[in-house]
């Protein structure tokens, strides 16, 4: 059983430790991953991301299939860090910021 | 339009009678000013506690508590729709009727509000429908006296407000004066979709919001996640009784990356002024200026409202102590309609949020440095004006003869 929908077969290896479901899990992702991780995964997505909103365009909100629902949780996940690929320089950390996880997100364990 | 150049104290010019002195430090340092700011300020003014919208349906209710009053305000929207405060304290003997969970605000709903204590129940109006036991309380108890306490309780614009005074001085519609016409005709109503982050600070609440309070700090603070949208600074400054307001101009940055120029496309709201037809009431940028990011402000004492073309937030300083606060920080956009809006306002929320974890990182180094007593005053630039009155104002009330 592959898990993201049909036609993503590239993004396989990121689906299982990238599509995380909510803004605290992707946040602590980000938080414990090293530079080199970020940009190999912003490099693995980036060519595919205009696709993958297209596909998920094809359902409502709320309405996405499991493989598909896994497939925006891993562009979640890529918006999530291109902040720090495209500003920070890759820094998983925003630089020169408050303790980030003092911060709480009201609405951080909700999910799409 | 007057092309006002930043660092030639246009502002000081506009608002002489604010003067150009040094600010003293005290009022951020000082346990003493806090008590006064406490009894002066707080437990005086029309406070901003919630939005209409939380509290949907009869028997909603909302538990804020207010550190610095000891108290927690209940807001309960009635069966008649009307939305009352409360103190959430239990007329019998004293203790907290609906139970908090967590350090933050509570929200549910309820037929009616019984103290676990010793389940003295009120209903959605406060008042007191029964006791258990009731024909042990002595003759001269009186149900109908003994509701929850209430508290002057008002909207605006679908804003709640509360004053902790028992007898206001003025209601909230004269409080806020011509910044609420300012800011009337917003569709806050139609902007609904939220992401809220708040955190505890140790700092001075002032110093908190100060920070927020100026655009001069953009540059710098922001170089990493806003870098070069700093254009023409603050622009149709306004200082409207004790709140005070300002346009903030950008220049859209010239390069934008591959993820943010397709999270721009698929925005249904912008900081970055690339709209058609505005959506702002006709105060708002009324010299029509095609750099308008966004409107700044600041009602006293401790809350600032931001609007945009299609979005709106806010910012809030609670007072726990001279050196302690909570900010509390909302974003408010148009609830997305597909699933690519949503990762587009996914992409927009992580950009805030970085940018208010830029703000913060400076507020408790900077009471931590203030609190050393070494520098008894702050030298504010023309740009920030804004604090600057806002000290005036504070200034105002503290120095009041009788606090009544």
């Amino acid at each position: 059983m592959k898990l993201l929908p049909q036609g993503f077969e590239e993004l396989e290896t990121w689906a299982d430790a990238w599509a995380l479901p909510t803004q605290n899990t992707r946040w602590d992702k980000r938080l414990a991953s090293t530079r080199t991780e970020l940009l190999a995964f912003y490099n693995a997505v980036l060519p595919h991301l205009e696709r993958i909103l297209e596909h998920v365009d094809e359902y409502p909100l709320r309405k996405l299939p499991e493989q598909s629902a896994r497939l925006f949780d891993l562009a979640l996940m890529h918006a999530e860090i291109a902040p720090n690929v495209e500003l920070y320089d890759g820094n998983p950390d925003v630089p020169h910021s408050f303790e980030e996880k003092r911060f709480i997100a009201v609405h951080g364990n909700d999910r799409h | 339009m007057s092309a006002a150049i930043v660092g030639e104290r246009r502002w000081a010019r506009t608002y002489p009678w604010l003067g150009e002195d040094p600010v003293p430090t005290e009022p951020c340092i000082s346990e003493d000013v806090y008590r006064q700011e406490v009894e002066k300020v707080f437990k005086k003014v029309w406070l901003h506690v919630g939005r209409d919208s939380e509290l949907p349906e009869p028997g909603c209710y909302k538990l804020k508590r207010l550190d610095f009053a000891s108290t927690t305000v209940l807001l309960i929207r009635g069966r008649d729709g009307v939305i009352r405060a409360f103190h959430n304290t239990c007329s019998h003997r004293g203790n907290t009727v609906v139970v908090p969970e967590g350090e933050w605000d509570n929200f549910g709903q309820k037929a009616a509000f019984s103290c676990r204590f010793h389940a003295w129940t009120y209903n959605d109006r406060g008042e007191l429908i029964g006791a258990q036991e009731e024909t042990g309380m002595p003759p001269c108890f009186r149900k109908s006296e003994n509701g929850l306490t209430p508290i002057s309780c008002n909207t605006w614009e679908g804003f709640i407000f509360v004053n902790l005074d028992e007898d206001p001085s003025v209601g909230l519609h004269e409080y806020l004066g011509e910044m609420g016409e300012h800011f009337s005709g917003f569709p806050y109503n139609e902007i609904t979709h939220n992401f809220t982050y708040y955190t505890y600070l140790n700092c001075n609440w002032k110093v908190g919001l100060d920070a927020f309070a100026e655009a001069y700090h953009v540059n710098t603070i922001h170089a990493g996640s806003f870098p070069g949208t700093f254009s023409t600074g603050l622009q149709m400054i306004k200082l409207l009784g004790d709140h005070r307001t300002t346009a903030v101009c950008f220049n859209p940055p010239k390069d934008t990356p591959p993820v943010a120029t397709l999270a721009q496309a698929r925005a249904r709201g912008s900081l970055v002024n690339n709209v058609r037809e505005t959506i702002l009431p006709p105060t708002l940028n009324d010299e029509s200026r095609d750099d308008y990011a966004f409107e700044l402000s600041v009602f006293f004492p401790n809350w600032l409202l931001h609007v945009s073309e299609g979005i709106w937030f806010t910012h809030q300083f609670w007072p726990i102590g001279y050196d302690r606060c909570l900010w509390e920080g909302k974003y408010y956009v148009m609830e997305p309609t597909t699933n690519s809006e949503k990762w587009a306002l996914e992409h927009a929320m992580v950009v805030q949020r970085n940018a208010w974890l830029e703000d913060t990182a400076t507020m408790e180094g900077t009471f931590f440095a203030l609190n050393s007593g070494s520098k008894k005053y702050m030298n504010l630039h023309d740009e920030e004006i804004l604090v600057r009155h806002g000290y005036h104002v504070l200034e105002k009330y503290l120095n009041a003869e009788n606090p009544g």
